[in-house]
């Protein structure tokens, strides 16, 4: 496409005041040579969008820049169809509301902020779309308990086909397993009868949906929109290609026999929830040990969980599930005595009303631990326990059943770890600690980082604990129910429905050959240029989503419709082959090489800010938008993620006699906020190796500045820019420039 | 430390004895922050929470028949209008006090209570024909079968030389106002209210059966009460054992007469007079508005509103049987009540309880406050501004 720049600055909401717009036109005039260049009072009102439009339309401007407001405002305004390039300079919110008006400085910042527009529009070419052949826009639910049942049948309501795998022989899942429900209407007091039949024919009624049951999932190649699964039904293999995968395998409860020191095994009369729902189901409530009927319970809740030395979570769905099972037996008979132990009783919402009933019903709440289980000789079972509301030691009367309310263990979290292909021997070595993926064989995916997905913390297989609820880090398959979280049934309910949409929101923009998410809608996808490719891995290896495999001669695969576009395999790669059309590393290395770095006698520091577009750079433009102020010596350029932060620009401004560099980025390690997971953490394993740069430089190490930064830290801007500012003076100015 | 018994056997026991909401309870402490007892400094305030006895009598435990603890509570019903689970804490001190003094362990300082009350039909150790020696030098009516109201004059006015002047005004009042009442006399007996309060479910059932068998030989329809508290028991705890009648507080009477134009009030008292909630009249009544309107219609009165008040008044101290507890000065909660009326500038605190006026009395002397804050009860302001 040949190029033809329109420059437009917009004077309005008090850049025309604090400018000299007519010395700003001539740097894109004088400096850049573009072709059309014109100022407008109110760029965004129509006649602005008009004056723009007419240039578009007689003049053939092709390529818009726009000075005036924040990218991250109006670009819906400013949107001149698909065929043109749009780029945005933002004298607004980090020029002129956050630096004083008519001041030669704020003015510096203006011409550099237009410098790196230009520099950058010079670049950027319109993305086009990748769209492959053959796509599917159906819907894979792996596992047909409460999750997977409920997945299908929104998901089918919506219109999509699903195939339903499910590995017992009927549907149900944990439903199967249970008595009752807990209380679902009003006063909230009784539990609820499962109608798991009328569900499950439901479901298989279902026009749209393809059931198989007795059936696991054998492997999964491919990539969103063209995912091939192979089914495995007794010795039948089913090939289905599928668009979106919406894994709902649940959780298992766990292994009692860890929990020796509540009786668990010793004492046969210590059971676990579930085995109370089977003696309920069955109609068979008698002690273990001797058959006898049971005339009095202890409940044990977080039985191995929020404890260090087992599930360190709470599981969320025990209390509300004891609290049902107490009504099990007071049910059965009114004057049985029931003591329940808890650390906290988690009975939320209306569950507060059955809480509330079953307090009526005179059973024994005790908050504390149980410090010990013992026979009283009689063969019935006494407990002491640490009772933290009257701070004392208690002992209970004797008892006919112990329960053990044990937690959830997703199953995604067995297996053994999976240890992907290392590096060749002598390359350098990741220092990022590697994905955990455990060969779980849920769904056997064909990728190169291995075959599940990888899991944020205790095997839980989710992506973003704040942002991003169902979003894996294997972009089109979304976890849902209590394989992601430990959940209740209600919850799991709405959890299905949730992945659900994201299953169908993936193949929607998939097929027209957008990112989903958090990009979603974007139609850039990195490219990579082979013929200088040295088959070193980093970006196979970095990048967080497992978008790319390799051949056996270890040339990278990328698969784009796994893509977040997030740019970290770019920052990676250090024969910098990889790149977006919208963005590149030479593109951003221009952008730093049109910065006008004055000599050290004009007393004019320069400093780079390299700044996350998710959070840092949102964050300065609301320090702008409440007028906070901060020193003029910085040039802000927004990156896709830190991980996109490729080192060479780090060595390019300095070289250019830029005093000093910083990263903002999203906070990294166990509660990272980075959008894309390892992004801000893997800048930071790349700033660690700077250091060699600087010294060839004969640089301070000081002059290199990592700080973590999230939306709402903005107030705390002026005061990171201005030390890092004073630090520079110090050191004095960068003895490159002029060279 | 060994461990604490829980015992089902107890707990239901407590239960039997009328703590029928004490399972209820969560536990989550509001009861204990909103305690007065968290005001004053001392060994009572540091051993008793009202949270932690309810624990103990939820699961059986012993420890809550410590005296110190269980005959802390002054039963105000701070807690108990504001428990998120509407637990009726007052009724399980009660039964929890109950299934001690039930089994003739009573406190040392209530023996001699319990038997004047027994014995002489009050607990202030007054014979019983000297009940109605407070009518001395007035022309009391005596109740008869065409007598409309009923004058139950507390004991504590029939006995107390200073408590006689409530029940003297407001016979004065009664009369100005041309109401037809009277009083039976040596044969009432205490209401009991305090006594069920402290435990003694056994001898409060006989004072109450006594009197109800006495008011209904009567004829009694209506009873005006001079405290709070027989006009709560009256209420609340007479009607299931079979006493049922009208029953109104003095001041509730007096506001209506005043609003008819049948009682006049027309001599100036020029004070700046604070008006101190009982909680028995307030919180447990819900009676805020007639003693305030009975004071404004005073003619000079300055009516001063505490900081406390209606319902988020400080209790007196005197109900729950505390009335008869030995406190150590600077633990009183009157004396926080009079430092409130102090602190706004009145020079007169008023209330409308002789229990109340009793603590108040005794606070304002422990303070040496006697010539900065004069203490009344309502009866004798409105005695005061009515033509002799």
């Amino acid at each position: 496409m040949e190029k033809k720049v329109g420059v437009y600055i917009c004077q309005g909401c008090g850049i025309g005041d604090a400018l000299d717009v007519e010395a700003l036109k001539s740097v894109a005039t004088d400096e850049f040579d573009v072709a059309v260049c014109k100022s407008h009072e109110c760029l965004c009102h129509k006649p602005g969008i008009e004056l723009i439009k007419n240039d578009i339309k007689s003049d053939g401007v092709n390529v818009v820049v726009i000075a005036a407001c924040s990218p991250r405002v109006m670009y819906d305004v400013f949107d001149f169809g698909s065929d043109k390039i749009v780029e945005r300079v933002n004298l607004r919110e980090q020029v002129v509301w956050s630096h004083p008006p008519q001041d030669e400085d704020t003015q510096m910042l203006a011409e550099d902020q237009l410098r790196m527009g230009l520099a950058k529009a010079a670049e950027v070419e319109l993305p086009e779309p990748f769209v492959a052949e053959d796509l599917s826009k159906k819907i894979l639910v792996v596992g047909g308990g409460l999750t997977g049942m409920v997945a299908a049948r929104e998901a089918a309501r919506a219109g999509y086909d699903v195939v339903l795998v499910e590995k017992e022989p009927e549907l149900g899942g944990y439903l199967r397993k249970i008595y009752k429900l807990p209380p679902a209407t009003p006063p909230y007091e009784k539990p609820e009868d499962v109608k798991l039949d009328e569900f499950v024919s439901e479901i298989t009624s279902l026009d749209k949906v393809t059931v198989y049951t007795n059936a696991t999932v054998a492997s999964i190649e491919g990539a969103p929109c063209m995912f091939d699964a192979i089914i495995v039904q007794g010795s039948k293999e089913i090939k289905e290609r599928v668009g979106a995968i919406v894994l709902a395998t649940g959780a298992v409860p766990y292994d009692a026999s860890k929990l020796e020191h509540l009786g668990f095994g010793k004492y046969s009369d210590v059971v676990t929830i579930q085995q109370v729902e089977e003696m309920f189901l069955s109609g068979e409530v008698k002690r273990p040990s001797n058959g006898q009927p049971v005339n009095s319970v202890a409940f044990i809740l977080c039985a191995g969980s929020r404890d260090p030395e087992h599930l360190p979570y709470c599981s969320s769905s025990c209390c509300v599930e004891v609290l049902k099972q107490v009504s099990y037996f007071k049910e059965n008979n009114p004057d049985c005595t029931v003591y329940v132990f808890y650390k906290d009783l988690r009975a939320t919402g209306v569950y507060e009303l059955f809480y509330k009933h079953l307090q009526k019903q005179k059973v024994f709440f005790i908050k504390g631990d149980v410090t010990g289980i013992e026979d009283d000789g009689s063969g019935n079972l006494v407990l002491t326990a640490e009772d933290n509301l009257t701070r004392s030691p208690i002992m209970t009367e004797a008892v006919d059943l112990v329960v053990l309310a044990t937690g959830m263990v997703p199953t995604t979290a067995f297996g053994e770890p999976y240890k992907a292909p290392t590096s060749e021997e002598g390359e350098e070595v990741e220092e990022v600690p590697p994905d955990t993926i455990l060969v779980s064989n849920l769904l056997n995916l064909k990728y190169r980082q291995g075959p599940e997905i990888p899991a944020l913390k205790y095997g839980f297989p989710d992506s973003n604990f704040i942002c991003f609820p169902y979003e894996s880090r294997r972009t089109g398959i979304y976890p849902a129910g209590s394989v992601r979280s430990p959940m209740d049934y209600v919850r799991a309910i709405d959890d299905a429905a949730g992945a659900a949409m994201k299953a169908i929101q993936c193949v929607e923009l998939t097929s027209q050959g957008k990112a989903v998410h958090p990009r979603a809608g974007d139609t850039s996808f990195p490219e990579f240029f082979m013929q200088r490719c040295t088959q070193c891995k980093r970006c196979t290896e970095e990048c967080p989503f497992g978008a790319i495999n390799e051949d056996e001669k270890g040339n990278p695969l990328p698969n784009p419709t796994r893509c977040r576009r997030c740019g970290v395999c770019m920052g990676a790669c250090p024969e910098r082959i990889i790149s977006f059309k919208n963005y590149s590393v030479g593109m951003i290395g221009n952008m730093i090489k049109v910065i006008n770095v004055p000599d050290e006698y004009e007393e004019k520091p320069r400093i780079l800010v390299l700044a996350c577009e998710n959070d840092a750079y949102p964050a300065l433009d609301m320090a702008g938008l409440r007028r906070l102020q901060y020193n003029p010596w910085v040039r802000v350029i927004p990156l896709r993620c830190l991980g996109s932060m490729n080192i060479i620009w780090i060595a390019d401004a300095l070289s250019k006699g830029i005093d000093g560099i910083l990263l903002l980025g999203c906070k990294y390690g166990d509660d990272y906020q980075c959008h894309f997971i390892k992004g801000s953490e893997l800048a930071n394993v790349r700033m660690s190796k700077i250091k060699e740069t600087l010294d060839r430089l004969v640089l301070e190490s000081e002059r290199v500045r990592v700080e973590e930064v999230s939306i709402t830290d903005y107030h705390k801007l002026p005061k990171i820019l201005d030390e890092f500012a004073e630090k520079l003076e110090e050191l004095g100015p960068n003895p490159y420039k002029g060279f | 430390m060994e461990p604490k018994y829980v015992s089902q056997e107890m707990r239901d026991y407590i239960i039997e004895m009328g703590a029928e909401t004490i399972t209820w309870c969560m536990q989550c402490g509001l009861c204990t922050n909103l305690c007065p007892w968290r005001l004053v400094p001392g060994e009572t305030s540091e051993k008793f929470s009202i949270r932690h006895m309810l624990r103990l009598g939820q699961m059986g435990m012993e420890g809550f028949e410590d005296e110190t603890v269980l005959f802390a509570c002054s039963t105000c019903g701070m807690c108990q209008s504001n428990c998120p689970r509407g637990v009726k804490i007052i009724d399980n001190v009660r039964s929890m006090r109950a299934s001690i003094v039930g089994a003739g362990m009573a406190p040392a300082n209530l023996r001699p209570i319990l038997g004047s009350a027994h014995a002489n039909g009050n607990p202030w150790s007054g014979p019983r024909e000297k009940r109605t020696a407070w009518q001395e030098g007035l022309d009391v009516p005596k109740f008869g079968p065409d007598t409309e109201y009923f004058l139950f004059v507390c004991c504590h006015s029939c006995y107390d030389p200073r408590s006689t002047k409530i029940a003297r005004s407001i016979v004065k009042l009664l009369k100005k106002a041309g109401v037809s009442f009277g009083v039976i006399g040596e044969e009432e007996s205490c209401c009991g209210e305090s006594i069920r309060k402290v435990g003694d479910e056994e001898l409060f059932q006989k004072l109450a059966s006594s009197n109800i068998s006495l008011f209904n030989d009567r004829g009694v329809k209506k009873i005006i009460t001079t405290s709070p508290h027989c006009y709560w028991t009256f209420t609340n705890e007479y009607p299931e054992l079979g006493g049922e009648w009208e029953v109104i507080h003095y001041t509730q009477l007096l506001a209506q007469l005043i609003e008819d134009g049948k009682l006049k009030l027309s001599k100036e008292v020029t004070r700046k007079i604070a008006y101190h909630d009982p909680c028995y009249l307030g919180r447990h009544s819900g009676v805020y508005d007639e003693p305030r309107k009975l004071l404004n219609s005073v003619p000079g009165v300055e009516a001063i509103e505490l900081e406390r008040s209606r319902e988020l008044s400080l209790c007196c101290a005197g109900g729950g049987g505390r009335i008869w507890a030995e406190v150590p000065m600077g633990e009183r909660f009157g004396e926080l009540r009079v430092l409130d009326a102090i602190e706004k500038g009145a020079d007169m605190l008023t209330t409308a309880c002789p229990y109340c006026m009793n603590m108040l009395l005794d606070a304002c002397k422990t303070l040496d406050k006697q010539d900065v804050l004069e203490i009344t009860e309502l009866s004798e302001v409105l005695a005061e501004a009515v033509e002799d």
